[in-house]
């Protein structure tokens, strides 16, 4: 794939979580699609994680994920990232993440996240 | 100057292995006089390169040794994203791990700026304190 094929996949990939649209995140995986979460170090597939995708959008009012700096290498991109977001109670949480992504015909084949899950706790604000 | 693949892995493999052998002074010679280090934990704050080896010394006391293994490294134009596992022995005897991902910013020969992502919720397993070294450990 091209930088640009690859930018445009990230960028879709995210604007799919955002939107809550379990449907194109789903299209986005490859068959043999695989997910490693550094808060656990285990992996899991994609039935899997469209399943947390799905239980997590109904956790928060509005997710965002902003400030993406992408680059892109010979078989996929690393994007650095920061979620944004706001709780059915207002109060408003923001962690920054970094994404690594492998990518084979259009589609991502492998995801390895990196994020802290101390931001969890300490950085939720409650609406002033 | 722009640095080609070869060039940016072996840079990129030279800081690992100098951070590795607590090779403080071949670490200034790899940072840019430039260059910014930031964590995505200790606050979110980011640090100049100087200060950063300043605290090195002190980081190093922490632990008998540490690896930096398992390195994958992905470059792109203008740098590298590496991600690695962090293996450290404390002095107590107990070992640790940290699965932890950098992105580096490359030029003319030196790193300008590093981004660091990792967990803090696995510190306590790599310092062996509270029930999750029992984790870590088995």
């Amino acid at each position: 794939m091209t930088d640009t094929e690859l930018r445009a996949l990230c960028h879709r990939f995210f604007d799919a979580i955002e939107r809550g649209d379990c449907g194109a995140v789903a299209q986005i995986y490859a068959p043999e699609f695989r997910m490693w979460v550094n808060l656990t170090g285990t992996e899991s597939g994609a039935e899997e994680n469209l399943a947390v995708l799905r239980d997590g959008a109904k956790l928060h009012r509005r997710r965002t994920y902003d400030d993406r700096i992408v680059n892109t290498f010979a078989s996929g991109f690393v994007v650095q990232y920061s979620v944004n977001v706001v709780t059915h109670s207002g109060a408003r949480t923001s962690l920054s993440a970094c994404v690594v992504a492998q990518c084979r015909g259009g589609q991502i084949t492998r995801i390895d996240e990196y994020l802290d899950s101390g931001k969890f706790r300490s950085r939720t604000q409650d609406p002033a | 100057m722009s640095m080609t693949d070869g060039e940016i892995r072996e840079l990129c493999n030279r800081f690992f292995d100098a951070y590795q052998d607590r090779r403080v002074d071949e670490l200034a010679d790899i940072y840019s006089s430039d260059c910014v280090v930031w964590h995505n934990v200790f606050g979110g704050r980011e640090m100049s390169g100087k200060d950063n080896l300043a605290a090195l010394p002190a980081s190093y006391e922490g632990q008998r040794r540490r690896t930096y293994d398992d390195r994958i490294i992905n470059t792109f134009e203008g740098g590298f994203v590496i991600q690695y596992t962090l293996h450290g022995v404390q002095h107590s005897g107990h070992k640790g791990a940290l699965w932890i991902c950098i992105v580096g910013l490359c030029s003319n020969g030196r790193i300008t700026r590093i981004d660091e992502y990792m967990d803090s919720g696995r510190f306590p397993a790599w310092r062996g304190a509270g029930p999750a070294a029992r984790e870590n450990a088995s």
